[in-house]
């Protein structure tokens, strides 16, 4: 059974979901592809410099730095990459967002612990067959109806992955009381079929 | 049988990296006894990669490629192992936690200060001034003592079961109480309860020695 959906899994990433990045991250990986790894810098960077900017209230020159950083990790854990099992843009937010959190808790006096945010999320992100088969099926959904969200509920998201924001800070940002914001957040994951409904989440009992 | 998972608000939350250090520990633990919510964390991540790859771009640098690219030069192959905490000598109690807990006890035996007979708790530091982790013990059959909450309180049942007026709570299952909510949890009768805890401070307490667990209240009696 799970053989079967970890083939069907595969195929499936191989037809649709393999995108330029997939197969130059392997090959950073596996070849140690310099040339290959240029081409994913050139992508990746201005797009990690922004979200390091916007997440982090940084300048650009720390901003820079923290691009660095962030890209020599992928170039240096490029060997773990599978894209039978991530997708490249996936796996390098998951590293910019831990560099983002190590960021911080670096600057923040109350740091009395060398723990680094990927101790903390230790790879749950990594999908296990069962889990990434109905990630990728959920993966072309994501990127289409991520256009057509309404703009409130869309906006509500990128002020929390790229800027940041707790549930709590969006509402004071946007003088929204919390539950609006915790309502719109629960469409959108409704929209992007991510919330994965009454039906799966047996005796769904969430905690508030 | 899990039945209670953090809210999906809440899963954003960590997927985006806002929650706190304690915050994340907890969720993580969940994660590793639910699928569901791990299948739900990795569609989260991959909306996250999608966020930003279709979000706006900031020019780099000119000299930031070849100074990345030097960094590269001088490293023989791109090989950098997870990084991994050191393996822990654990005590009794700890070996019958999941490993992905003992990842953060700290070394040597836990240390645990009674709160009443049979309620137990020892302090896991992550370096939070606003968050404490913690384990419970319920001694079986033992009943904490009422109490009230001055800040959040996340539980996570890690082995054994307790129940309160609410329901029976079983490994796994993940609990947020919010300041205010008093409850009275009483563990299974044959089996001792451990929980993972993360208590939220209502105010920013620094620079003098805390009274053990200060952030209970317990009611008399
Ligand atoms: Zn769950």
């Amino acid at each position: 059974m799970m053989s079967s959906i970890h083939y069907l899994h595969k195929e499936f990433r191989r037809m649709s979901s393999a995108s330029q990045w997939d197969i130059g991250l392997e090959s950073v990986g596996i070849r140690q592809d310099k040339t290959a790894f240029a081409e994913l810098f050139k992508h990746f960077a201005p797009l990690l410099k922004a979200f390091l900017m916007k997440g982090g209230n940084l300048g650009p020159e720390t901003a820079e730095e923290l691009v660095q950083e962030t890209m020599i990790k992928v170039w240096r854990r490029a060997p773990s990459f599978s894209r039978d099992q991530a997708s490249a843009t996936t796996w390098i937010y998951t590293i910019a967002r831990n560099t983002r959190i190590d960021w911080y808790r670096k600057q923040s006096r109350q740091d009395a612990s060398n723990l680094r945010a990927e101790d903390i999320y230790d790879e749950v992100e990594g999908a296990s067959p069962y889990a990434s088969l109905l990630q990728v099926r959920s993966i072309s959904t994501i990127t289409d109806q991520l256009l057509e969200l309404p703009k409130e509920q869309a906006g509500v998201l990128r002020l929390m992955y790229l800027e940041g924001m707790s549930g709590q800070q969006v509402a004071d940002a946007l003088a929204l009381p919390l539950g609006t914001v915790k309502s719109r957040i629960r469409l959108a994951l409704a929209k992007l079929k991510i919330n994965l409904g009454k039906g799966q989440l047996a005796g769904d009992a969430q905690s508030d | 049988m899990i039945s209670r998972h953090p809210s999906p608000e809440w899963l954003v939350e960590y997927s985006s990296g806002s929650l706190s250090t304690a915050q994340s520990i907890a969720t993580t633990t969940h994660i590793k006894f639910c699928s569901t919510c791990e299948t739900m964390v990795d569609a989260l991540a991959h909306l996250g990669g999608t966020l930003l790859q279709e979000s706006e771009s900031v020019p780099v640098s000119m000299r930031l490629l070849e100074h990345v690219m030097t960094s590269i030069e001088t490293d023989f192959a791109p090989a950098e192992p997870k990084s991994e905490l050191p393996a822990k000598v654990v005590d009794g109690i700890a070996a019958a936690l999941p490993q992905y807990v003992r990842n953060f006890l700290p070394a040597g035996d836990l240390r645990w200060s009674f709160l009443s007979p049979s309620l137990r708790l020892a302090t896991i530091g992550v370096g939070e001034a606003e968050f404490e982790l913690a384990l419970h013990r319920i001694k079986a059959g033992g009943q904490a003592p009422e109490h009230d909450h001055c800040g959040q309180e996340i539980t996570v049942v890690l082995t054994g079961c307790f129940s309160d007026e609410e329901g029976i709570y079983q490994p796994g299952d993940f609990m947020v109480r919010d300041a205010g909510d008093i409850h009275k949890p009483i563990a299974a009768q044959n089996e001792e309860c451990i929980c993972l805890s993360v208590l939220a401070a209502p105010i920013k307490l620094t620079g003098f020695k805390r009274l053990l667990n200060p952030w209970l209240k317990f009611s008399p009696g």
